[in-house]
């Protein structure tokens, strides 16, 4: 493993993988970590420097591991903890760092906690979960999955009182204002940090603690909690990492780096709508918008960029009208909706069109933060919206034509998850191996993608400076990190576009493009005049020479 | 001259921003300051409120405004660089203005908007007076709606109108156009109006824009060529139009922009006239209630003064336009006294087209046959008014209907003149 | 003496017979050339006017708005107009050079003054022509100007126009002929100041009362609309 650099979050490119659907080394029909460990010079050939690990941990899997059923187990589907210790070591031989998720808002009511808090009310561990003998209380919060949920609490009928779930009923809130939850939870992280991995991605953390006459989000209680865990984390473990899984506007979640004693980085949650939103309309008002209402965030924070994941694409943060847009243009058929959202993958929304695929990869590289890339989207995976909640985008990696597409040698019926068949989508028609034979292949060419980014820290760490081009069209945009200048130009429309930048401050530089490395017309005091075809992106790299 | 040179080279890098479009709103403008800036506001909540997810762009062709008019345009774009807030909009949009050559004169703004509208692909093209101050965000989309949702071609306005304003349109341009062409649309000069894609790219194709009426009535020249194309007219019932309290009412320009568009029509559409046309289908929605009846306070008796004045002071002009017949019984009416004084509708159907026959045949200057009908035009206008003067709104339509059926039985009369028998 | 008086009488006689003798085919040489050229103009005026009509020479002065003017004054065509003054230009040019066959030689200096005239008259003629109808033109537009702005006495305003212009124009053909350009000018100078002067003691003294009447007829329609239009009164509303 490299130095330990305090920042290496800044600089790196995530890859979000769930264990049980990337390869099974076993043969049972569930991927795990052996298999996983297999699989790593290929993420290592990618180009990633991180892993994030969707939940592992024992569970009734009732929500897809978010449910966990014991914090210091891997769940025996996916191997034993020796096989995650090994999966582990082997990652970080191969300069990849590991970030697991840690749910800590919520258990399994499967959680012995749970069993026990709710054995009785006078149970020691009763109050380790929220419990009131009415649903009337906490009034002012909003229900979170609207399709399946009716209330945020749910009746007990063995212990006769309503506990508090903000997610799913199976899924109880636990009691932040008891100190020995909080300091069990601290006992949990230090149980992993010890074992090496380097970070944690923290989910539903705006929901940590309950007040009345608030509507329990984002709660100076739930910061203080926060600070308390990143700062034991800086004491006993430097360099390791927090990431926010909060689902806020950014003026709300700006409050999630503190004063960047709370968390390192937190997903920008409204932005990735709003770029699939702009690549529609053809207009970069979206993008530009939302990031300028995008507050600063201190020096040693990142904010986490994304443009699909496990869950669905989430509209939480849109206006009705963006809302119905979005709907009417990605999820046209109802059994693509799910929530307030979209539950589908990169290619299938961009019709599975490559200009569009690989513009959205270039805008997701070059914007200001880290970029995750979920797995499969490297290849351009399709989903399956007849799969019932959010399955659909969470079927098995596809490596090849063969045999369950490489990812199992179980029987087809035992998968945890039917796969991709249709000619379109199908293992057949993509999959790993096939795409790693063409030069031109949607995963050669992520890999150079990439690459690129891994090279220019400017991207990483640099400044943003937007340029207004008339043409509202052309997405433009200057980064800046000490003497380094990157120009990245996006055309958002599905014609060829002609853009005049204004590039007057960077008069009597040249300018390099930096896939092919040409050179273009050096800057002088006309506007500088590009042509784009329909979907292309360029970035440049100026030269003063 | 093709179309697009008419565009000057800094709107066209302009219009190579704003890229296609589906909708265009077109402001053609002059001194309008006063007004323009509430009117594209209005203009803006309309599209923004009824069509935000459509590509839009105002373009405002200006005339040599010095007043800022142009800047009252350009404010109301919405973009990314523009702090506006408070207004939530799915998309940029443009707010652009030009200003042609050789101006003021509507026509030419006219040609500048449908040559943008041409090039940007826009789907359809509204075209709204700076002066419509009773503008609503509803009208927008009932003007454009029809062309979008009915495929509609030209969709006329209707409004809720004083009983004697539009005189002109009552006594002239609306009965004869129904009784020539079959063109019964309420405003055929309108001031807000739409027309689509298709339409627009045939009018610019016409080579009317060299002409007197590619420059003044060119609206009403859309309309009449519309109408005998056999396009698909739409009427829509829009809202309460109100004059401006100090609004000029230049009668002689008025006269050319409508008398003489029609009168230039005759020729084209000869063969139209000639036979019995069809009425042409524009159905009209909610154009119900459109004539209020307040209080006017018009001043008769200076129309009754000035038409005499005009008959005796112009004898000699009206020698050389008018049959002897038709002369003597003008003569014979400016001889009444003013409570007697009644300019008859066959009377009036008949000089009309006696000039309109002068006209044609360019018996004297045809810019003097057209000003040589104004004080004629102020005493049926008086006689319209006194007609009218208690009626209520349907018995005025039932008059001007009236009025109809003499333009419809005088013709026999504009065939024989045209044909030179009598 | 009898005898002589017979012989100086057939002499004179014979001279005049051979004067005559000697004129006679000079006449009908001329007469030839008058006839010969009638023909000739004839042809020419002819040709000119079928040129005119391929070239739509009345429809182009139509567009300028010269037919209408000429119709209004009673003349023809222009076409007809210029072929018929083709037509004679180039006959009276063949009877002159017909003429000057003739053995009179006082005739010719006169004549081949003619010919170096003819080019000044053409022009006068044209500037007559046009200003007729400019002042046509113009005085009717001035007429309709003031019926329709509620000018008082527009015709009286109109007709001073028109015998001014006519006055100007035909003062100016004279001054490209030359004849008698000073007494020309004076006459209309005299012409102008007199009707200025005349005007402005009609005014002043004489038509007292009439001046009186006509200011209060114009201030009367002016002022009284004006203060009411704010008041009292709407606009007419044409469109």
């Amino acid at each position: 493993m490299a130095p330990q650099d305090g920042l290496w979050y800044k600089d790196a490119v995530i890859y979000q993988v769930h264990v049980r659907a990337f390869f099974d080394s076993s043969g049972d029909g569930n991927g795990d970590f052996r298999g996983l460990a297999q699989k790593l010079d290929y993420l290592q050939e990618l180009g990633v420097t991180a892993i994030w690990l969707m939940p592992f941990f024992p569970s009734p899997l009732r929500d897809d591991g978010y449910d966990i059923a014991d914090y210091r187990s891997v769940n025996p589907t996916y191997g034993q903890l020796e096989d995650f210790k090994s999966f582990l070591d082997a990652a970080h031989e191969r300069g990849i760092r590991v970030i697991i998720e840690l749910v800590l808002n919520h258990t399994s009511n499967q959680h012995p906690w749970f069993l026990e808090s709710r054995s009785s009310q006078t149970n020691p561990r009763r109050d380790w979960y929220v419990w009131s003998d009415t649903d009337t209380r906490y009034k002012g919060t909003r229900i979170i999955f609207l399709d399946t949920e009716l209330s945020n609490w749910a009746w007990d009928p063995v212990s006769k009182q309503y506990y508090w779930h903000r997610f799913f009923s199976h899924q109880p809130d636990l009691n932040y204002d008891n100190p020995k939850v909080r300091e069990e939870m601290w006992d949990v992280m230090k149980f992993w940090l010890q074992m090496g991995v380097d970070a944690f991605r923290l989910d539903a953390v705006p929901y940590l603690v309950e007040r009345e006459g608030t509507n329990c989000e984002n709660l100076p209680e739930t910061h203080q909690i926060i600070k308390d865990l990143r700062a034991r984390l800086d004491t006993e473990f430097p360099g390791r990492m927090l990431l926010a899984e909060a689902n806020q506007w950014p003026t709300d979640l700006r409050a999630y780096f503190g004063t960047g004693d709370e968390f390192n980085m937190a997903f920008h949650f409204p932005l990735m709508p709003r770029m699939f939103m702009a690549l529609k309309l053809e207009d970069r008002k979206p993008i530009t918008e939302i990031l300028k209402q995008t507050p600063e965030i201190p020096e040693n924070c990142q904010w986490c960029l994304f443009l699909r994941n496990h869950d669905e694409l989430t509209l939480e943060m849109v206006t009705d009208m963006e809302r119905d847009y979005m709907y009417d243009e990605y999820a046209k058929e109802k059994s693509m909706r799910l929530n307030l959202g979209i539950r589908r993958r990169l290619a299938p929304l961009l019709d599975n069109d490559r200009r569009r695929i690989e513009l959205m990869n270039g805008l997701l590289m070059s914007l200001p933060g880290t970029p995750i890339i979920y797995y499969g989207d490297e290849i351009g995976m399709g989903d399956n919206v007849n799969l019932g909640d959010r399955h659909g985008v969470r079927t098995p990696m596809q490596w090849d034509g063969s045999w369950n597409g490489g990812f199992s040698t179980a029987d087809p019926e035992v998968l945890y998850s039917p796969l991709m068949l249709n000619p379109v989508y199908g293992y057949q028609a993509i999959n790993v191996q096939s795409q790693k034979r063409f030069e031109h292949s949607l995963l050669s060419w992520m890999k150079r993608l990439i690459r690129i980014r891994k090279a220019t820290p400017t991207l990483g760490r640099g400044s943003i400076q937007f340029l207004y081009p008339a043409n509202h069209r052309v997405l433009a945009y200057m980064r800046k990190l000490g003497n380094e200048t990157i120009l990245a130009v996006n055309n958002l429309s599905s014609k060829a576009q002609a853009v005049e930048l204004d590039l007057k401050p960077y008069k009597g530089n040249i300018l390099v493009e930096m896939f092919g490395r040409n050179i273009f017309p050096r800057i002088g005091d006309l506007p500088y005049l590009l042509t784009l075809g329909p979907y292309q992106f360029y970035w440049f790299r100026l030269r003063r020479i | 001259m093709p179309a697009e040179s008419i565009l000057s080279d800094d709107f066209i890098r302009e219009l190579m921003n704003v890229g296609d479009v589906d909708i265009v709103v077109g402001v053609p403008t002059y001194n309008a300051a006063r007004t323009v800036g509430q009117v594209v506001q209005a203009v803006r909540a309309g599209l923004l409120k009824y069509f935000p997810r459509e590509r839009s762009v105002i373009i405002n062709a200006d005339g040599g405004s010095r007043d800022g008019t142009q800047d009252l345009v350009r404010a109301a774009a919405i973009s990314d660089l523009s702090a506006t807030s408070d207004i939530h909009a799915l998309r940029t949009l443009h707010s652009i203005s030009t200003q042609y050559e050789n101006g003021p004169a509507n026509g030419v703004a006219l040609h500048t908007i449908l040559a943008a509208s041409d090039l940007l692909q826009a789907r359809a093209c509204a075209i709204v007076s700076p002066e419509s101050t009773t503008l609503e965000p509803e009208w927008i989309e009932r003007l454009l709606r029809p062309v979008f949702r009915d495929g509609k071609d030209l969709v006329l306005p209707v409004y809720r109108r004083h009983k004697f304003d539009g005189l002109l349109i009552r006594n002239l341009v609306y009965p004869m156009a129904k009784a020539l062409y079959g063109c019964s649309v309420r405003e055929p000069y309108p001031a807000d109006f739409s027309f689509s894609a298709e339409l627009g790219s045939r009018f610019l194709e016409q080579d009317v824009w060299n002409q007197e009426q590619g420059r003044y009535g060119t609206e009403l020249w859309m309309t009449l060529w519309a109408a005998n194309a056999k396009c698909k007219l739409a009427q829509m019932f829009l809202g309460a139009k109100t004059r401006r309290e100090d609004a000029p009412s230049d009668l002689v320009a008025a006269m050319r922009e409508t008398a003489g568009t029609l009168f230039c029509s005759l020729e084209a559409y000869s063969s139209v006239w000639r036979s019995s046309p069809q009425l042409v289908p524009a159905p009209c929605s909610g154009c119900e209630a459109a004539i209020s009846e307040e209080h006017s306070r018009l001043n008769r008796k200076r129309l009754h003064d000035m038409f005499t004045f005009g008959v005796k002071e112009l004898d000699p002009v009206f020698l050389s336009i008018l049959t002897p017949p038709t002369h003597e019984r003008l003569k014979e009416l400016a001889e009444l006294p003013e409570d007697k004084f009644a300019y008859a509708g066959e009377l009036w159907a008949r000089t009309v087209y006696e000039f309109a026959v002068a006209y044609q045949k360019a018996v004297i200057g045809r810019d003097h046959i057209v000003q040589a009908l104004v004080p004629l035009f102020r005493g049926r206008a008086y006689t319209f008014l006194t007609e009218n003067r208690d009626a209520s709104a349907e018995m005025v339509e039932q008059n001007i209907e009236i009025l109809c059926q003499a333009f419809e039985k005088e013709k026999p009369t504009l065939i024989d003149l045209w044909d030179g028998r009598k | 003496m009898w005898q002589g008086f017979i012989a100086e009488l057939s002499r004179t006689m014979d001279e005049i017979l051979r004067s005559f003798g000697r004129f006679l085919p000079r006449f009908l040489e001329m007469l030839l050339l008058v006839v010969v050229g009638g023909i000739i103009a004839f042809v020419l005026s002819a040709i000119v006017r079928s040129i005119l009509r391929l070239a739509r020479f009345d429809k182009l002065s139509e567009h300028t708005g010269a037919a209408h003017l000429l119709r209004r004054t009673a003349l023809p065509s222009p076409t007809e107009m210029l072929a018929r003054f083709v037509f004679w230009v180039a006959w009276i040019g063949f009877i002159l050079v017909a003429v000057s066959v003739l053995p009179v030689p006082w005739l010719w200096p006169h004549i081949s003054d003619f010919f170096v005239f003819l080019p000044r008259l053409i022009a006068a003629v044209f500037i007559v022509f046009f200003g007729l109808l400019g002042a046509t033109f113009f005085s009717r537009a001035a007429l309709l100007g003031g019926v329709n702005a509620d000018v008082p006495s527009p015709r009286l305003i109109s007709q001073t126009l028109r015998v001014m212009i006519i006055f100007f124009v035909i003062s100016l053909a004279f001054e490209f002929v030359g004849v008698g350009s000073r007494t020309v000018l004076i006459a209309f100078s005299l012409t102008f100041g007199a009707l200025m002067l005349g005007l402005a003691i009609a005014f002043g003294l004489g038509g007292k009362e009439l001046a009186k009447k006509y200011l209060e007829r114009r201030f009367a329609r002016e002022q009284y609309p004006r203060e009411a239009r704010h008041e009292h009164e709407d606009e007419l509303s044409p469109l």
